[in-house]
């Protein structure tokens, strides 16, 4: 019975002495859940803790393809703020703890699936030391300004264009009818020098007003 | 078949629609809320009203009497009213080529802006990435997105005016289709200006409905509202905000450009114009106040924004160091917090006691900006922020636009008309010489798209207009007054609408008017002498932000040829005439000779 209980102590005493704050193996872990899930924020609680450090097994074996387990995620100096520090050690000597670039790839690569069982996000669940990587940039198609800025362009060419067409064509018909005016004026100058005989005006003071002067 | 007939506007409506359009511009929307904003709040209003009545109404009126009675451009008007004074019309053509020069680089802006809405994410919102894909560029994380879109994505501006790059493709591009729009509204001359105006002068006044109606629901929109209404009257004892007043009223109608002038000597003779310079006057200082208003609940709305991120940001701070849980704090209390937390454990807290920024609504309120930086940068901040984004920014930007072109449209007119009455240039066809004169100023315009070019621009901005308007409308007023006689434009006046001009406008034109402007001009001599070495803001890129550099000789030269160029057009020509007259008075006989031969 003693036997028992102090392998538990020995064991948790060196736990505590593995997984300490500024750990040089360790990381920082931070989450707001507030702040991502606002009214829909659950509460964080032992079960809650059992899951990240399943789901960082989780990551673990997918990086490194050994076995490793839940006892293996050693987590120490939680805060009401929820944030912790975590250790992860070795499945086959859990004395030796697992380098932290080895940790860091681990979580990066999984760092998805990590943050979809809380319900969070790359800013929401933080991993201090682990800067997420950031999206690909978009692929370079041809730019939508360009295509809004091709499209007023057009517009405003053809605008002008179809201005241009018709005030030369307005200019080109005044000029046909300039010149149609210009020839009925010159015809009926024409016909007035030849025909004064027919077409003179009535000049009352050569006409005959004998009947009414006579007396 | 004589001369074609003077074009005439279709209806006195356009006539109002145009003048509205041009005074109506981008000055109204950036410039009138800033100086609110420095003046006092809503006491400012008073010196504005009073100098709209001293100055404004009356040159306004003076203006369109003279392109009215006349019938001609500025250089032919001035012409008529004294043979000496036809140098008052080509400095007011020159100074309008200066404003056609660099006035559509910001239409170019607006065009640029506008483009860059239709995206689901605006791109001024977030910072782009850098190559390696490690973070944000390190410019834009330095100073904000909105910034460094437009100093360094829009402009590609250059650390100082001595450094020269090629021209920005992008800008250049967008220079071009201002200008291909520019010349699709004026190719017609009045026919098709007369036109536009309908949209782009009744357009503006619905965006601006809509934006007010956004901007007061949105959220902080009354911190602005109040804290530009609230009358400071301490500021009316400071003479700078009368000059300030007075000279807003001078450019915000725009006089001295020759437009005026120009568009009303389209009118018909017996137009009453009396009325509608009042009106015009009227709308113009009643849509800045209106502006500004939108103005400042956006600003209200920017700062609260601003204030508020501020404070989450120091809750953040506060919770993470202290490990305190995330409820326990709401961002009302961080201030009660700070206090809380300094006592218990001062140690800690000194630690990130540099880190702590100092929130305070006040300041941010207080940051005044004014020209571009209001319109590009603060602006599209705010924008960014609302819900539905790129549905305001379109609209915003689409309103810029207008405002811009509708401005655009008289200055050019201002240029082409008098050029029109040249008998040398009368052969050519309207499209070709409207023509000719849009591709001109399109490619001298093409230098301000270039890495330096907005250096240049703002000593265009800040030197090209304001001295040489001045003194124009000076020699305006007293040449109307003294020189032309007011008897002699009283009886033109009641020749064209019937009655005199009563007592006020009298006692304005010969006496007040002159008066103001007199002090003005010397006013802006004094501070001009005393300010030293003119200055400008270059943008540094390692900083962040734009730091107040000299000119170097050459912009300071520069600056002197701008100002005196468009000035030394009054004497010259002047002189010009002076010559003329004694060189044909020196030779009589040659006269004689002529009358006896007709």
């Amino acid at each position: 019975m003693e036997d028992v209980v102090f392998l538990l102590l020995c064991v948790s005493s060196a736990a505590a002495q593995l997984c300490a704050p500024d750990a040089s193996n360790g990381y920082k872990v931070r989450l707001s859940i507030l702040a991502a899930l606002g009214d829909e924020a659950y509460l964080w609680n032992d079960s809650e803790m059992f899951l990240f450090r399943a789901a960082l097994a989780f990551a673990m074996r997918t990086a490194d393809g050994q076995n490793y387990d839940v006892s293996n995620v050693l987590v120490c100096d939680e805060t009401p703020r929820v944030s912790f520090w975590f250790v992860v050690t070795s499945p086959l000597n859990p004395t030796q703890l697992v380098e932290r670039r080895q940790v860091e790839e681990a979580v990066r690569k999984s760092r998805n699936r990590i943050n979809s069982a809380f319900l969070l996000t790359d800013k929401t669940l933080e991993f201090l030391g682990i800067p997420p990587t950031l999206a690909a940039p978009a692929p370079p198609s041809p730019p939508p300004w360009l295509i809004v800025f091709g499209v007023v362009m057009g517009a405003a060419g053809a605008g002008i264009v179809l201005v241009l067409v018709t005030s030369v064509m307005q200019k080109r018909r005044k000029k046909k009818e300039e010149q149609t005016g210009i020839d009925e004026v010159e015809e009926e100058s024409r016909a007035e020098e030849n025909g004064t005989a027919s077409d003179g005006v009535y000049n009352l003071s050569f006409s005959d007003n004998d009947r009414l002067t006579q007396m | 078949m004589g001369q074609d007939a003077r074009p005439n506007w279709d209806n006195p409506l356009q006539f109002i629609l145009a003048c509205v359009s041009y005074a109506v511009g981008l000055g109204n929307v950036w410039r009138f809320p800033y100086l609110c904003q420095m003046h006092g709040g809503g006491g400012f209003l008073i010196p504005y009203f009073i100098m709209l009545i001293l100055e404004g109404i009356p040159l306004f009126y003076m203006e369109l009497a003279i392109g009215q009675k006349m019938s001609l451009g500025s250089i032919g008007a001035w012409t008529a009213i004294s043979p000496y004074l036809g140098g008052v019309g080509l400095a007011s053509v020159v100074t309008s080529l200066y404003l056609c020069l660099y006035y559509n680089v910001i239409n170019a802006w607006s065009f640029w802006y506008l483009f860059h809405s239709f995206q689901s994410v605006l791109p001024w919102s977030v910072c782009p990435m850098n190559s390696n894909r490690t973070g944000p560029i390190e410019e834009c994380e330095i100073a904000t997105p909105t910034q460094y879109f437009f100093y360094r994505e829009t402009l590609n501006i250059s650390p100082s005016i001595e450094e020269h790059g090629g021209v920005s493709t992008g800008q250049a591009m967008c220079l071009v289709l201002a200008w291909l729009l520019t010349y699709l509204f004026i190719v017609r001359g009045v026919k098709s200006t007369g036109k536009v105006v309908y949209f782009t002068s009744i357009f503006p006044y619905m965006v601006l409905f809509i934006y007010l109606i956004r901007g007061i629901t949105l959220h902080g929109a009354m911190n602005g509202v109040k804290y530009m209404f609230t009358p400071n009257l301490e500021q009316l004892l400071n003479p700078t905000t009368w000059i300030n007043a007075a000279t807003q009223i001078f450019f915000s109608l725009g006089l001295g450009f020759g437009t005026l002038i120009a568009f009303a000597s389209y009118n018909h003779y017996n137009n009453n114009f009396e009325r509608q310079a009042i009106i015009v006057s009227l709308i113009n200082c009643g849509t800045s106040i209106f502006a500004s208003i939108v103005t400042f609940a956006i600003y209200g709305f920017k700062a609260t924004v601003n204030y508020e991120n501020c404070l989450e940001r120091t809750r953040l701070l506060l919770l993470n160091t202290f490990e305190l849980a995330e409820d326990s704090m709401s961002f009302d209390q961080v201030f009660d917090w700070i206090e809380k937390l300094n006592a218990t454990y001062p140690m800690q807290f000194a630690e990130i006691a540099n880190q702590l920024e100092p929130c305070n609504l006040e300041s941010e309120l207080d940051t005044a900006v004014e020209g571009t930086g209001l319109a590009f940068i603060v602006y599209s901040e705010a924008i960014k922020n609302m819900p539905l984004p790129q549905l305001w920014s379109v609209l915003y930007f689409f309103m810029l636009l207008l405002l811009g072109m509708g401005s655009m449209l008289g200055n050019i007119t201002a240029i082409i008309t008098p050029l029109r009455d040249f008998k040398v240039l009368s052969h050519l066809s309207d499209e070709l010489l409207n023509g000719l004169v849009c591709v001109f100023c399109m490619l001298l315009g093409l230098g301000f798209t270039t890495t330096s070019g907005n250096y240049w621009f703002t000593i265009f901005n800040d030197y090209g207009a304001n001295f040489s308007l001045l003194f124009i409308v000076l020699i305006e007023v007293i040449a109307v007054s003294y020189i032309y006689g007011i008897k002699r434009f009283e009886k033109d006046i009641e020749d064209m609408i019937g009655h005199r001009p009563n007592w006020y406008w009298k006692i304005m034109w010969a006496g007040v008017s002159p008066v103001v402007l007199i002090t003005l001009f010397v006013v802006y001599i004094v501070n001009y002498i005393r300010g030293g070495t003119p200055t400008y803001q270059a943008w540094n890129k390692e900083l962040g932000k734009s730091v107040v550099t000299d000119y170097p000789v050459f912009g300071q030269v520069f600056i002197g040829l701008l100002m005196v160029s468009s000035v030394s057009c009054v004497p010259l020509t002047a002189l010009y005439v002076f010559c003329r007259k004694r060189k044909r008075a020196n030779h009589p006989k040659r006269r004689a000779v002529s009358t006896a031969s007709t």
